[in-house]
């Protein structure tokens, strides 16, 4: 596993990329969740009750970093089929997606845009946002074992 | 004759009908509120009654929803401070303007508060809302059912209540309060906009913490 991880992670472009995602990823997540302010001042800010939903961004954003640029080593270097590329990119989006919608400015876009449908979506994306998250924090782990298994085979291979 | 006078008493009785009618129905658009009241460039007419001293220097006006999870939070974490260092001093009162998007139970919340207010209870109700919120919206935590047993946990007429609930009196009040928030730019529960005496304002977006509001406050006052 670490002959893997110093495979990808060596690389300066990955792991540059890894950074990028992890940062970029946090941040935005933070801001959407309101974890972050800008205006009027910069502030970080995370209400009591809110602590599970804050671990979980962190996760999510921490797995994605290190999932995404995995695969993207396994499509480049070992030509290999895009099939679980799919599994990160999808456990990043769905994780994402479940803290945009709530009573913030994405959410009064949504609803405002879709009417009840949006508002419907929204609700639900609201209600089970810890849930959600869990699950694209599980389908990211599957993807990151499944990914380091293929890796192991392939590079034995390959090397 | 006998017709004439017949015809005569229906059209009498349908023009008392008719009168009466129109009448109730007016009735149930009124309420006793200052139309001329503003803060900066928002209408606070149809908004709540003013909490803490109306003449202080300093008004909050804060743009709510009763299911929205981050208003929960302002109110459970930044408020109490709010209230106690200049809501409770005298510098400064707040204002709370609904802004009902978020799902079919939002607006029916509102208007329990303004049926509240019709008993001189919206902030105890106000505040029932918010401490009793549930994490789901349109769970129906905040059903007519609910909305009427809060409004039994506080001792109100509930004959009174429920029929202001049920005959939706305060539907245009809360459309008007959430037309307010889109025309001033809120884009998301709660907006805060802070307006002093001169009418500066500053606007606030999200539940952020009283260390902000304490800045802006300070320099305010």
């Amino acid at each position: 596993m670490i002959e893997i991880f110093k495979a990808v992670f060596y690389n300066f472009k990955f792991l540059v990329l890894s950074l990028v995602i992890f940062s970029s990823m946090l941040t935005i997540l933070l801001l959407i969740s309101e974890f972050i302010f800008l205006e009027p001042y910069f502030v970080t800010h995370i209400p009591s009750g809110s602590e599970m939903g804050f671990i979980l961004i962190v996760v999510l954003a921490g797995l994605s970093a290190l999932v995404i640029p995995m695969n993207l080593f396994r499509i480049i270097n070992l030509k290999n089929s895009k099939h679980k590329m799919s599994g990160s990119i999808f456990g990043t989006i769905v994780g994402s997606a479940a803290g945009a919608c709530s009573c913030g400015p994405i959410g009064f876009a949504v609803i405002s845009t879709f009417g009840s449908v949006g508002a419907t979506a929204t609700a639900f994306l609201t209600n089970y946002e810890i849930p959600i998250r869990m699950i694209a924090i599980g389908i990211l782990v599957i993807t990151y074992f499944t990914t380091i298994k293929s890796l192991k085979s392939e590079c034995q291979v390959t090397f | 004759m006998n017709k004439k006078a017949v015809i005569f008493g229906i059209l009498v009785i349908s023009l008392i009908v008719v009168i009466a009618t129109s009448m109730s129905s007016s009735t149930d658009e009124t309420f006793d509120v200052d139309m001329t009241r503003t803060h900066g460039s928002i209408s606070t007419a149809l908004g709540s009654p003013i909490l803490g001293d109306p003449d202080a220097p300093v008004t909050i006006v804060e743009f709510g929803d009763y299911q929205c999870h981050q208003c929960h939070n302002w109110f459970v974490d930044t408020k109490p401070m709010i209230m106690r260092d200049y809501i409770e001093t005298g510098k400064v009162n707040l204002v709370f303007v609904d802004f009902a998007f978020l799902g079919r139970d939002s607006p029916k919340a509102a208007q329990a508060t303004y049926c509240a207010d019709d008993q001189n209870m919206y902030w105890e109700y106000h505040n029932s809302l918010y401490t009793s919120q549930e994490s789901k919206i349109d769970n129906g935590w905040a059903s007519s059912e609910r909305l009427k047993a809060f409004a039994f946990n506080l001792n109100l007429d509930m004959d009174l209540f429920n029929e202001c609930l049920d005959s939706e009196k305060y539907s245009k009040r809360v459309q008007y309060n959430s037309q307010q928030a889109r025309d001033n730019g809120v884009r998301g529960t709660p907006g805060f906009f802070i307006v002093d005496s001169d009418y500066n304002q500053t606007q606030i977006g999200g539940a952020q913490p009283f260390s902000v509001f304490q800045k802006i406050l300070d320099s305010m006052i």
